[in-house]
């Protein structure tokens, strides 16, 4: 019986988190560097834009994910989230090199501050983060991996073609398209190990909604810091 | 809802078409086409379809024709007469006439007296619209009877005179999978059900529980388009905007076309549509005796499952019912088709729930409708 409403749970948290994913998608075509994007109308400056703001808030992820791992209690979450951050924690700098290939300047984008999303968004998961036991956080990896799997890799070929760039231009967005799927496997077996009650299948859902709303005004203040 | 289906019928124009004799009727255009059409049959696992044109491209039918041919049944069949009807709803993708609707052209050859009418136009969802206004107005008590019927004869775009000359084709006479793919999967026919605010005296009758329909126009560009055509910047520009006509038809403004890639990416939006509903209570998955999917291809159906079962919202496989495989994707007309053909198959009993799909790729639009299987002599 025990392990019916387990599976329930997990189902209930599958559900709400392919809901977050449908708002959330749809909410970023509406933001306006996607709408260009994704209608054939991006310029340099907002792809260079795009990278200078992502890598202000991208070259936290591999902290907020260690001081989550610090926190949880379930010994294999806490291995999954060191070996995600391990993964991770060097994304930043290939970030820094498309902004170069994308003809901008190193340190610029090295001495950025975050935009006013990002701030809200970081300063969310290093609260989440430092909780006891954090595992609503899987529903923001569901959202930023989903982002990445589902998103960076068609994003990476229109950048490329509308621009007229070198793969090596875009190659943190190409990267997490090709690298992904194996991620978001794993985050299926995460998610199975940590929802274990109605009140982790809601928190996890509640992150994933929170994550998806902040990661949205991210990309709406672009360069507002 | 105070609203029931209480007779249905069909009609498919000719004998059933097999996937070889398919180019007979559409047409040859390449060896690259037919190379296309083959991989697109496999996907779409359609074995046999109805066309209403004749291979030498005349035809005795119109979509009116084919709407009333469709009534003509369903009251052969039906205990009520038809001049009981007060409302007509009809559903179709692309009308005989620009101006006026089809409710107007099917009235006129359907035999109905003067009775209300309201023609929806969309794709296959269009049906769901028909149904879903003609229970209203029967819940609402605005009429005690209504019609909402679904025709479609696509056949007749597909035919090569309709793309030979346009910036579609190329030099070897390969269109783009955009423009091929609708060739090999839409057909012709056409279905409906009548609906009355009370079940039928005698035999089974379905009560509309509730109809489900939402539009995410808001987040997706068209992906099935008729009627326009993408300009060198991307836009799509309606045939009316060309200078003149010769101009519109050469740019293939009139050509349907579907966005293949588009479908797999609307997909999680419309078996979202079920997550929601599942977790309003409003579909208990493992409750769903009949489940009534309209999927235009085997391929999406499979990719669909695979989603469903980690969210626990699978239909079990064994209550899916489904003709597309033996009447093909007839658009507007599938969701009656498949009440139709459920109603005649013998395996409803009352109580049973039966539950109705219909997704649409146009801009993506997701319906769902709740049936429950009533037996005239317990009401």
């Amino acid at each position: 019986m025990t392990e019916v409403l387990d599976i329930a749970h997990l189902e209930s948290a599958h559900r709400g988190l392919a809901r977050a994913w449908i708002e959330f998608e749809s909410g970023l075509a509406a933001v306006p560097v996607i709408a260009r994007l994704l209608s054939g109308r991006l310029r340099i400056e907002d792809y260079r834009s795009l990278l200078f703001n992502l890598r202000q808030q991208v070259v936290d992820g591999g902290r907020w994910i260690s001081r989550a791992a610090s926190n949880l209690e379930h010994e294999e979450l806490r291995s999954l989230f060191i070996r995600h951050a391990a993964a991770e924690h060097r994304d930043y700098r290939m970030l820094e090199d498309n902004y170069v290939a994308a003809g901008g300047m190193r340190e610029e984008i090295r001495g950025g501050v975050k935009n006013i999303g990002s701030e809200a968004l970081s300063a969310f998961m290093f609260h989440a983060a430092s909780q006891a036991n954090p595992v609503g956080l899987l529903g923001a990896m569901f959202v930023i991996e989903g982002l990445g799997n589902r998103m960076a890799g068609p994003w990476a070929e229109a950048i490329r073609m509308q621009l007229a760039l070198d793969e090596d231009a875009v190659s943190f967005l190409a990267y997490h398209g090709a690298n992904d799927e194996d991620h978001l496997a794993m985050f299926d077996r995460a998610l199975a190990m940590a929802v274990i009650d109605a009140a982790t299948a809601t928190a996890v859902v509640r992150h994933a909604r929170i994550v998806a709303r902040l990661y949205r005004l991210q990309l709406e203040e672009l360069d507002n810091v | 809802m105070r609203a029931y289906v209480t007779g249905s019928g069909q009609f498919l124009p000719g004998e059933p078409v097999s996937n070889d004799a398919m180019a007979d009727y559409i047409g040859r255009l390449s060896l690259q086409a037919a190379r296309l059409g083959r991989l697109t049959l496999r996907r779409n696992g359609i074995r046999s379809r109805h066309y209403a044109m004749r291979p030498d491209g005349t035809t005795d039918w119109t979509l009116a024709r084919l709407g009333a041919a469709a009534l003509d049944d369903l009251f052969a069949r039906s205990g009520l007469d038809r001049r009981a009807v007060g409302y007509l709803a009809t559903a179709t993708t692309q009308n005989d006439l620009m101006v006026p609707g089809l409710a107007s052209g099917l009235h006129a050859q359907s035999g109905l007296p003067p009775v209300e009418i309201a023609s929806m136009q969309s794709v296959c969802a269009s049906g769901m619209m028909a149904l879903k206004s003609a229970a209203l107005q029967v819940a609402a008590g605005e009429h005690a009877a209504a019609l909402a019927v679904g025709a479609e004869f696509s056949s007749r775009y597909f035919r090569p005179g309709h793309y030979h000359g346009t910036a579609a084709m190329n030099a070897d006479g390969t269109l783009p999978s955009d423009a091929e793919f609708l060739r090999w999967t839409l057909s012709d026919g056409a279905a409906g059900v009548l609906v009355e605010d009370r079940p039928a005296p005698r035999g089974l009758s379905l009560r509309i529980d509730w109809i489900s329909l939402r539009s995410f126009a808001d987040r997706f560009a068209p992906c099935m388009t008729g009627g326009a055509a993408l300009n060198e910047q991307g836009d799509l520009v309606p045939w009316s905007h060309f200078p003149t006509i010769a101009e519109a038809a050469q740019a293939g403004a009139f050509q349907l076309r579907q966005d293949v890639e588009a479908l797999h990416r609307m997909l999680p939006v419309w078996l979202g549509e079920l997550m929601r509903l599942v977790d309003e209570g409003r579909v208990d998955p493992g409750g769903v005796d009949h489940f009534l999917c309209h999927f235009s291809a085997r391929s999406l159906r499979d990719e669909m499952v695979a989603l469903a079962r980690k969210a626990g919202c699978l239909i079990p496989e064994d209550r899916w019912f489904t003709n597309l495989y033996e009447k093909g994707n007839v658009g507007a007309a599938s969701l009656f088709l498949l009440l139709d053909d459920l109603l005649r198959s013998g395996r409803l009993a009352a109580g049973q729930t039966v539950l109705c799909a219909v997704p649409e790729s146009g801009q993506c639009v997701m319906a769902y409708a709740m049936m429950t299987v009533v037996d005239g002599d317990e009401t």
